[in-house]
C-alpha cells in the first residue's frame, strides 16, 4: 500500500511536469506537420537550428490525415501543445475564422517579408494581417508533347480557343489531346477549372476584393468556360476522363496516351522526369493557356503559421524565418525533389538552378513566372470555401458526364453557393 | 436457529462472482470503445456544434428538421438503398453458391478452398485502388484485352449506373467470402442423412435443395444479409477512392455525405445527425431480423 501511494506520487509529479513553468534558459519549440519533400528536408536540418540558436526543436512530420486529427485535438482542446503549425492556404480561413491562428503581422521581419514571392506572400494575407509565412507555392502548368507538334507543325497554344482548335489535329486512335481533372472536389476539379473560368473573365463572387460576397458563378463568361472544360474532356480526353484525378491524368501523360496536360507542378515535374516518364524527353512545359482575360495559373501554397495558444511564440517565430531562409530553402532544394519554393532569391542560385535545370531547362522559370501571373485568391480565401468547392466541383462533373446541361450546372452551384453563404 | 435459511456461500458462489469479475473488462471495452463514442454521438446530433463557428449551446432538433428538407440526404439515401440492396443481394448470392460448390470438393483439392477467401483479407482502400484501375480505360488490362479484338469496354465510371455497378462490383468482389464462410459453417451443421432420406424418397437434386437445404439455412442466410446489410451502410472507401461521390452526387451515399458535411463543411453536428439516423436504421432493421429469425427457427 505505501508502495502503491508513492508510486502514485511520482507519477503525478511527472504528469504535472509538462505544466510546470518553463525555464527561460532552456527554450523550445514544438513543430507540427505533415509530409512532403520541404519538411522532410526541414527535419533533416534541425540541428542546424538547434546549434544556431540554442532552441530545441521537437518537430513532428506526420501522415496528412493523422495531422488533421492532431490539429483538431490541439485546437479544440486549447491544450497549446503547438508551437509551429503546417497550414495549407485552403486551410487557413477556416482556423483564422475559429480564432486558431495568431497574427504574425508584428513578429516577422521586413528583410524576412521582402524576399518571398508576392503571389505566396498574399494568400496569408487576411484583413490585413499576415496568417502565415509561405514554404511551398504549387502552380499550374502545361505540359505538351514536342515531337506531336513539331510532326504536325503547329505552335504551342497560348489560350484555350487555340487548344480547341488544335486538339483535333494532334488526336488519333492511339491518343487523345488532353487530360484534365474532373472528379468533383475542391482540390480536385475545382483546382484546374478556375484557370478556365478567370482566363475568360469569370469569377466565384461579385466583387471579391472588395468585400462584396454575392454569388456570381451563373455568369455567361463561366458558362463559356465550363463549355470549353467539357468539350475539351469529352471530345478531345481519353476514355473515361469524365473520372479523371491528378493520378489518371499522370498515368496518361507517363504513358503517352495524351499530348497535353494541364495540371499542377507536383504532376509536371514527373512528367517531365525520365526516371518517372517513358516520353520525359520529349515533354516540353509551358504556362497555362489564357483567353480573353489573361491567364490566371492555379496555385495551391503550403506555409507555416503560430496558432493562437501556442506556448512558444518567439522560439516559433524564429524558427519560421529561419526555416523560410533562403540558405535553408536552398539546402532543402538541393537535397530533395523541392522545385516549389518560394524563396525568391532561391531562383537565382546557380546550383539550384543547375540541378532543376537537368529535369528540365524551362522548369524554374517557367514556374516562377506563372507565379508571378498568380493570384493569392485564385481559389477564394474564404472559410466557406471548401463546401463552395465541393457544391461547385459536383456541378461541374455533373455537366462533364452529361448529368446536367452546362446552364444547369451553374444554376445549380449558383443556388448552393447561396445557401452555403446563408444568403 | 431454526426458521429462515440463508443463502449457504458455497465454491458456486465463489465460482459466479468470479464470473461475473471476469466480465469487467468486456464491459470496460465496450463501454470505453461504443457506449461512450455513442453518447457522444448522440450529444452531438442534437447539438448546434460548428467546427469552426463552435456552438451556441442550442440543443434541439433542429438538425433532424433540416435533415427532412436536405434534397442532397435523400438522394444519398436512394443511392445507398441501390449500393446496399444490389451490393448485399451478390454478395449472399454468390457467397452461397460458391459455398455450396465448394462443399462437393472433397480430398487434397480441400486446401484450394483457402483462395476463396483470399479477397476478404485485402484492405478495402487497396482493393478500391485495385478496381479504379480496372475500370479505367487508359489503365485497365480488360480495355486493353478488348481492344485486341477491336471491341470498346465502355467507361462505367462516368455513367450514374455505371459507376453504382463498378462500386458494386467492388464490394462484391472483397466481401462475397464472408457470406461464403457462414454458409459454409451452416451447412456442415446439416446432417448429411437428410439429403440421403430425401433422394432414397425420389427427390431430386434441385427438390433437396430447395424444400430441405435452404428451409435449414435459412437463419444463417438471414443472418449473413443482416450484417451485410449493416456493414453496406458503412460505405466509404470504395466511393472516396474510386468516384468521389461522382459523376455529379450520382454515387454519394449517404455515410459519404456525412463526410463530407462533418469534414469538408465543418458542420459537426449536423454529421452526427446523419450518422445517428443510420444507426437507429440499423437498429430498427437488426430487431425486425432477430424477430424473423426467432419465427423462422422455430
Amino acid at each position: 500500500m505505501k508502495h502503491l501511494l508513492s508510486k502514485a506520487l511520482v507519477t503525478s509529479f511527472a504528469l504535472a511536469a509538462p505544466f510546470a513553468p518553463t525555464v527561460a534558459q532552456a527554450q523550445e519549440v514544438n513543430v507540427l506537420m505533415f509530409g512532403m519533400p520541404f519538411t522532410n528536408g526541414l527535419l533533416e536540418l534541425t540541428d542546424e537550428f538547434e546549434a544556431e540558436t540554442g532552441i530545441t526543436v521537437n518537430m513532428d512530420v506526420v501522415g496528412q490525415d493523422v495531422f488533421e486529427s492532431r490539429i483538431t485535438l490541439s485546437f479544440t482542446g486549447g491544450t497549446g501543445d503547438i508551437d509551429v503549425v503546417h497550414t495549407p492556404v485552403i486551410q487557413v480561413q477556416k482556423w483564422i475564422q475559429a480564432g486558431w491562428l495568431q497574427p504574425m503581422t508584428d513578429l516577422v521581419s521586413e528583410e524576412t517579408t521582402s524576399d518571398i514571392l508576392a503571389g505566396p506572400l498574399g494568400a496569408y494575407n487576411v484583413n490585413g494581417d499576415q496568417w502565415a509565412l509561405p514554404f511551398f507555392a504549387g502552380v499550374g502548368l502545361m505540359s505538351y508533347r514536342k515531337d506531336v507538334l513539331e510532326e504536325a507543325g503547329l505552335a504551342v497554344p497560348e489560350t484555350w480557343a487555340e487548344l480547341l482548335e488544335i486538339a483535333p489535329q494532334v488526336q488519333n486512335d492511339e491518343r487523345a489531346a488532353i487530360a484534365l481533372r474532373a472528379v468533383p472536389g475542391q482540390g480536385f476539379n475545382m483546382f484546374i477549372f478556375p484557370m478556365v473560368m478567370r482566363a475568360y473573365g469569370g469569377t466565384f463572387f461579385a466583387d471579391y476584393e472588395n468585400g462584396d460576397l454575392t454569388p456570381a458563378i451563373n455568369s455567361p463568361e463561366n458558362l463559356e468556360a465550363l463549355k470549353i472544360y467539357v468539350e475539351l474532356i469529352n471530345e478531345y480526353g481519353p476514355p473515361g476522363a469524365g473520372n479523371f484525378n491528378f493520378a489518371e491524368v499522370n498515368a496518361a501523360g507517363q504513358n503517352g496516351q495524351i499530348v497535353f496536360a494541364v495540371e499542377g507542378t507536383g504532376i509536371i515535374s514527373q512528367l517531365v522526369d525520365p526516371d518517372k516518364s517513358r516520353f520525359a524527353d520529349v515533354t516540353g512545359i509551358a504556362l497555362p493557356p489564357g483567353g480573353p482575360n489573361g491567364r490566371s495559373p492555379a496555385i495551391g501554397v503550403h506555409g507555416m503559421g503560430i496558432p493562437a495558444d501556442a506556448t512558444n511564440v518567439d522560439a516559433a517565430t524564429q524558427f519560421i524565418e529561419w526555416a523560410v531562409s533562403a540558405e535553408t530553402v536552398a539546402k532543402i532544394a538541393m537535397a530533395q525533389s523541392f522545385p516549389d519554393f518560394t524563396t525568391a532569391s532561391v531562383a537565382d542560385n546557380p546550383e539550384v538552378i543547375a540541378k532543376y535545370a537537368a529535369i528540365h531547362p524551362d522548369f524554374l522559370a517557367t514556374r516562377v513566372e506563372a507565379l508571378d501571373l498568380a493570384i493569392g485568391h485564385y481559389r477564394p480565401l474564404v472559410p466557406e470555401w471548401p463546401t463552395l468547392g465541393q457544391a461547385i466541383g459536383e456541378a461541374v462533373n455533373a455537366a462533364i458526364n452529361g448529368l446536367m446541361t452546362p446552364e444547369e450546372a451553374l444554376e445549380q452551384a449558383e443556388a448552393d453557393m447561396r445557401d452555403i453563404m446563408g444568403q | 436457529m431454526t426458521g429462515q435459511t440463508r443463502p449457504r456461500r458455497g465454491a458456486t458462489y465463489e465460482l459466479q462472482r468470479g464470473y461475473r469479475l471476469m466480465i469487467v473488462p468486456a464491459l470496460l471495452a465496450v463501454g470505453i470503445f461504443a457506449i461512450v463514442p455513442l453518447a457522444g454521438m448522440f450529444g452531438l446530433a442534437f447539438s448546434d456544434y460548428h467546427l469552426i463557428r463552435g456552438t451556441n449551446w442550442d440543443f434541439g432538433f433542429q438538425n433532424f428538421a433540416k435533415m427532412l428538407s436536405d434534397k442532397r440526404l435523400m438522394n444519398s439515401i436512394y443511392v445507398m438503398a441501390a449500393l446496399s440492396f444490389f451490393g448485399v443481394a451478390l454478395q449472399v448470392i454468390i457467397g452461397s453458391a460458391v459455398a455450396v460448390g465448394l462443399q462437393k470438393i472433397t480430398g487434397r483439392w480441400r486446401v484450394g478452398r483457402i483462395l476463396f477467401l483470399l479477397p476478404y483479407a485485402v484492405p478495402h482502400v487497396a482493393v478500391a485502388l485495385i478496381w479504379l484501375s480496372l475500370f479505367t480505360p487508359t489503365l485497365s488490362p480488360i480495355n486493353a484485352f478488348f481492344d485486341l479484338f477491336g471491341l470498346t469496354v465502355p467507361a462505367f465510371l462516368t455513367s450514374q449506373w455505371g459507376a453504382i455497378f463498378a462500386i458494386v462490383m467492388a464490394d462484391t468482389w472483397t466481401n462475397f467470402p464472408f457470406a461464403m464462410l457462414i454458409i459454409m459453417a451452416a451447412l456442415q451443421g446439416i446432417s448429411p442423412d437428410l439429403e440421403e432420406a430425401a433422394a432414397i424418397d425420389g427427390a431430386t437434386r434441385i427438390r433437396t435443395f430447395i424444400y430441405i437445404t435452404l428451409p435449414l439455412l435459412a437463419p444463417a442466410l438471414l443472418m449473413v444479409t443482416l450484417f451485410r446489410f449493416i456493414d453496406s451502410l458503412k460505405h466509404f472507401p470504395m466511393i472516396f477512392v474510386m468516384t468521389k461521390g461522382g459523376p455529379g452526387r450520382s454515387t454519394q451515399a449517404t455515410n459519404f455525405y456525412a463526410y463530407v458535411q462533418t469534414f469538408q463543411n465543418s458542420n459537426v453536428a449536423y454529421g452526427a445527425a446523419i450518422a445517428l439516423m443510420l444507426f437507429l436504421m440499423a437498429a430498427l432493421i437488426s430487431y425486425y431480423v432477430a424477430k424473423l429469425n426467432q419465427r423462422v427457427t422455430s
